[in-house]
């Protein structure tokens, strides 16, 4: 049923928000290590995108 | 390198005629429509958020903020990744009420003119910095790629300044490109095309700078890390400013600007073409913001390295330029100016709109002027034009050595202060607007005072008495930007709780805030049909453009002219309004329709509008969730209860609009729900409108039997009702009416008593038959003798006479004896009977009476006609038949006798095998009298019915024959008039079963037949 998807689909992104703000300094701190390639926030920026693609792919099968 | 004049002007010229030509193409359909229409197309369009600051700009601000420059497109790319969430219930609000712009959407929400007025002049002030940016850019790069040749030096010593040559000629031609594909909303679509292509050409410039710098400068990847290695404090700059405190509130403005820069909210807000783009711009728009952002790095390396003799914030330009490649040279540029119309072509449409919505049309009185739209259309190019002008004064008052990030910062600062009041359009209905001006103004001041004045004065510090030195301009940004922020939001706060909204800004505020599930007033409209609001419209826009935006609005509603319902008549009103915001304003728009057509407050309190509520639930089922969800779910169990319940129900509010009509209702009345539902009780149509209107003003709940006439036809309905509690209150919301068809029972009722009385009748003339036969026959004796006895011809004549009214009365008594004896349901004897034989005695019998009309009577009846019954009965329905054919005939007339042989067949046998269902004889007598009129049709088979004179005939005639033929198990019908093109003459049909046992014979029902 849509609406149950719908439920789902906004809990898990709340889950994911408090995920990602629990974890934010450790992967900020990790991405701005000047140890590693400049490029990692790239990195992390298109991993956020593939993650939205596929909520946005399962949002569009559930409807 | 340097480039001649001429040819870069040509290049500019060449690439805004390409742009020309999409647009153009698109307008003409010549550019198929799933590539204009496609979810690409609009995701790149909004591209236009990237300016040439996103270009040229944030090289500096990778410079100064190293990593802290990705929040201009993380800020941006989060609010875009989160869109379902954080526009998606903006971008509703925009399509559904039709708002254009930012200003438009305040002043919808806080009801308002002044928010507009101040929201436009404050986005104005935040949009010339950025204006004058694309402006400075485009001139200091074309001063850059022709800085040695000899036209640019002779023009520089006839002391004509070149940049603002150049920078004219680039605006004026951009303000005709404006002017042709952006005044007229028609012409919409080619202008996002138009868009999205210039996004494609600075994306792809952008990039393969970027590739030249990593691979033409440094040699691979491999030696960029190694050049890094090998100057760590280039490294050291990207991360040692995050640190600083300052990358949060980039970040924040950032946000800010995604929504809040009036081009932008166009592009991301209300050009939403179709739900698949805002679903796809989630992660298809942070992907471009991340393509453009990759370079950035890269460019800045490469022009350190280079050591490139320009200002950090061309090295886009100037990485292509130092290596000597004029093809990725000129690409670079091309990507620049493409950033640069981008921008300067939304922003100055996004600020014509609101110019023209909040400061011009409410100056300007709206009268009863002719072509309303043409004359918005040359406002549109107009204002257009000005803002170029604005803008253009603008950059040379900055003069041409800005730093783009400064200016860029300076604008999106302001968009700031608009954070707050957008925030609380969906999540904060207590907001209103003393609370948002205050907030808005209060936030601005300071930002003028601390950051515009500065920019433009080149202030850096004010001294103040008691308070001493402040620090203004860029180097105090930080500070300024929070402390703005601050005032503004605690302003708008503490304003909004202290003061109160006025009931239309709680009723916006409720309409805005969907999910609150909020109980939407039932507003009153004194306006009851659509051509009063035609006419009173027409006061202001015209009697054509009022009539072409009702006609749209009617069709967009699925409504019909004819349409007087108040809950319609409230719609289309706000539909109006809707369509007319997106003409001309939301503010002019809801002060057209408030003057003409004004909201009344209902008198009675808690007038819920129900309607509008499950309008709302219908639509946004699909968002609820939870306990939200549950709730609608019970709601539609409820309301189905209700809808399919087998008795009729409706319910009124308080003021008795039909709040519900349920499908038994329908039936019963033949008026469609959606026909009735939202009227006033007294527009329901005759006989409901009395019947209801009286019974709910009455003080009893319950009213049996009451008499209607339904297409002619008398039914009877009875009546039941009870008050509706309010929810949110104690006191009564309306009333619950059922109503009961009971005109069966009523019918049934009837027909008992008629039985009954008849029954009464029927016993009674035997009674009297039985006693008076007696003494007649005495009588009759009696006169017989006296025949017999005298002489003398007075007395035998008298004798005569007496003799003649004995037999009348012992023939009347006969058939009152009879009558009673049919009516005891006898069994037919089983003999055979031929039916010409029993027709011919009929004939024989009524040849006797030669005092009556004489016809000819025809018996076509077929010899082998023969059927079981009682030949003395059938002959007597035969005789009644045939008397009463010839006294509606003329003299001399005909009656003809016929028959058919009568068969059919049963096809629902269960071997699915044709049986035989009926076998027998169809006899017709017709007459070429008068025929039957059609009222008696149903009342002749009735007993003592007669349409003869007085003492000609007792009615029991037919009422005889019918009883007869149903012992038979026959059936018979009556058809007049006969002969239909002479509309004279009438039919008895009778059906007679060859055996007595078969089934009475069923016939099909015919038009003018009557079965009796």
């Amino acid at each position: 049923m849509q609406p149950k998807n719908t439920v789902n689909t906004q809990r898990l992104l709340i889950l994911l928000l408090l995920v990602a703000y629990v974890f934010s300094p450790t992967v900020f701190n990790w991405m701005v290590s000047p140890n590693g390639v400049w490029y990692r926030p790239f990195l992390v920026w298109l991993l956020v995108i593939v993650i939205a693609y596929l909520f946005q792919g399962r949002s569009q099968n559930g409807q | 390198m340097s480039f001649e004049i001429t040819h870069i002007a040509l290049l500019v010229v060449g690439y805004l005629s390409i742009m020309f030509g999409i647009a153009s193409a698109t307008d003409r359909g010549w550019i198929p429509s799933r590539i204009t229409r496609h979810p690409i197309t609009y995701i790149l369009s909004l591209g236009v958020f990237a300016s040439t600051w996103a270009y040229y700009g944030v090289v500096d601000l990778a410079f100064q903020y190293g990593y802290g420059a990705l929040a201009y497109y993380m800020g941006t790319g989060a609010l875009f990744l989160f869109a379902p969430v954080a526009l998606a219930p903006l971008a509703e609000l925009v399509r559904r009420f039709r708002i254009p712009s930012l200003a438009d959407l305040l002043v919808f929400r806080y009801h308002s003119q002044p928010v507009g007025t101040v929201a436009t002049l404050f986005l104005v002030a935040a949009v010339l910095p950025l204006f004058a940016m694309q402006i400075q850019a485009v001139a200091e790069t074309l001063r850059i790629l022709t800085m040695h040749t000899k036209a640019a030096n002779s023009l520089v010593s006839s002391n004509i300044n070149f940049r603002e040559i150049l920078a004219m000629g680039f605006c004026w031609v951009l303000a005709l490109f404006t002017i042709l594909f952006g005044a007229n909303h028609d012409k919409h679509r080619g202008l996002v095309t138009a868009m999205a292509f210039e996004s494609l050409v600075k994306l792809s410039a952008l990039m393969i700078v970027g590739l030249v710098a990593v691979f033409g400068v440094f040699g691979g990847m491999g030696e960029l890390d190694a050049w890094l290695a090998a100057h760590p404090e280039n490294l050291e700059l990207l991360h040692s400013p995050i640190q600083d405190t300052s990358s949060h509130t980039l970040l924040l403005v950032f946000i800010a600007t995604g929504v809040a820069m009036p081009h932008i909210f166009h592009a991301s807000v209300v050009d939403v073409p179709i739900a698949r783009s805002m679903r796809m711009v989630s992660w298809a728009f942070p992907l471009f913001l991340m393509l453009m952002a990759l370079p950035i790095f890269p460019i800045l390396w490469a022009g350190l390295e280079q050591a490139i003799p320009l200002p950090v914030q061309y090295f886009t330009l100037g990485v292509p330029l130092i290596l000597g490649s004029p093809t990725v040279t000129l690409i670079a540029f091309i990507g620049g100016l493409s950033a640069a119309t981008g921008a300067l072509v939304s922003i100055t449409l996004a600020i014509t709109t609101m110019i023209i919505n909040h400061w011009i049309l409410p100056l300007s009185r709206l009268g009863a002027k002719r072509d309303l739209q043409t004359q918005l259309l040359r406002l549109r190019r107009l204002v257009i034009s000005a803002i170029f002008l604005a803008g253009y004064l603008f950059y040379i008052i900055l003069g041409h050595n800005q730093s783009l990030t400064d200016l860029a910062l300076t604008a999106f600062i302001e968009t700031l202060q608009f954070l707050p009041g957008i925030f609380a359009i969906a999540y904060w209905s207590k907001g209103n607007r003393f609370g948002l001006i205050t907030g808005i103004v209060a936030g601005s001041l300071i930002w003028v005072v601390g950051l515009l004045i500065p920019i433009i004065t080149g202030w850096h510090a004010i001294t103040l008495p008691y308070v001493g030195s402040i620090t203004l301009g860029m180097d105090a940004w930080h500070t300024i930007t929070l402390l703005s922020l601050a005032v503004n939001s605690a302003a708008f706060v503490i304003v909004s709780l202290l003061t109160s909204q006025n009931a239309e800004e709680l009723y916006s505020a409720s309409l805005c805030a969907e999910d609150e599930l909020s109980h939407p007033m039932r507003m009153v409209l004194d306006v009851h049909s659509c051509e009063e609001i035609i006419e009173r419209l027409g006061q202001s826009l015209g009697a054509a453009l009022a009539d072409q935006q009702v006609n749209r609005a009617l069709q967009e509603l699925n409504l019909s002219v004819s349409e007087r319902r108040p809950y319609a008549l409230r719609r289309l009103r706000d539909r109006l309004e809707a369509n007319l915001s997106s003409l001309m304003g939301n503010a002019v728009a809801s002060e057209v329709i408030n003057r003409h057509l004004p909201y009344r407050l209902p008198e009675t309190t808690h007038t819920t509008d129900i309607n509008l509520m499950e309008a709302r639930l219908g639509r946004y089922r699909n968002r609820l969730t939870g306990m939200a969800a549950e709730l609608n779910n019970l709601r539609l169990y409820h309301r189905n209860t209700l809808e399919e319940l087998p008795m009729a129900v409706c319910s009124l509010g308080h003021d008795l609009e039909v709040l519900m009509w349920n499908q038994a209702m329908e039936r019963l009345t033949g008026i469609a729900s959606s026909d009735v539902t939202g009227s006033y009780l007294g527009d329901v149509p005759e006989p409901w409108n009395q019947l209801l209107n009286d019974f709910s003003d009455s003080q009893l709940s319950h009213l049996h039997s009451q008499q209607i006439e339904l297409a002619g036809k008398p039914h009877w309905v009875s009546l039941h009702k009870s008050s509706i509690t309010n929810p949110t209150s104690e006191s009564a919301d309306g009333q619950v009416i059922l109503l009961e068809d009971v005109t069966e029972v009523k019918v049934l009722e009837q027909e008992l008593i008629h039985s009954e009385r008849l029954a009464s009748v029927g016993r009674l003339a035997a009674g009297v038959a039985h006693e008076i036969g007696n003494p007649v026959t005495g009588i009759a004796c009696l006169a017989q003798n006296l025949k017999y006895d005298v002489h003398h011809s007075e007395s035998l004549e008298t004798a005569d006479q007496i003799l003649s009214q004995t037999d009348r009365i012992s023939r009347i008594v006969h058939s009152l004896v009879s009558f009673s004896h049919a009516g005891a349901k006898n069994e037919p004897s089983h003999e055979t009977v031929n039916l010409t034989t029993c027709v011919d005695e009929a004939i024989q019998l009524l040849s006797l009476q030669k005092d009556k009309t004489q016809v000819e009577f025809v018996n076509l009846v077929e010899e082998d006609a023969i059927v079981e019954g009682d030949s003395q009965r059938l002959i007597q329905v035969f005789v009644n038949l045939l008397a009463n054919a010839r006294d509606a005939s003329e003299q001399d007339g005909h009656v003809f006798i016929e028959s058919h042989v009568s068969q059919t067949l049963d096809t629902s046998s269960k071997e699915g095998i044709s049986e035989l269902a009926f076998d027998g004889y169809e006899v017709t007598v017709t007459d070429e009298g008068e025929g039957i009129d059609p009222s008696h049709l149903d009342q002749i088979i009735e007993p003592f019915f007669t349409t003869k004179d007085p003492g000609e005939g007792t009615g029991l005639g037919l009422a005889m024959v019918y009883s007869i033929i149903s012992e038979h198990g026959g059936s018979i019908d009556v058809q007049s008039p006969a002969d239909p093109d002479t509309q004279k003459g009438a039919r008895f049909i009778i059906r007679l079963p060859s055996r007595l046992n078969s089934d009475a014979f069923q016939s099909p029902q015919e038009n003018a037949t009557e079965t009796i």
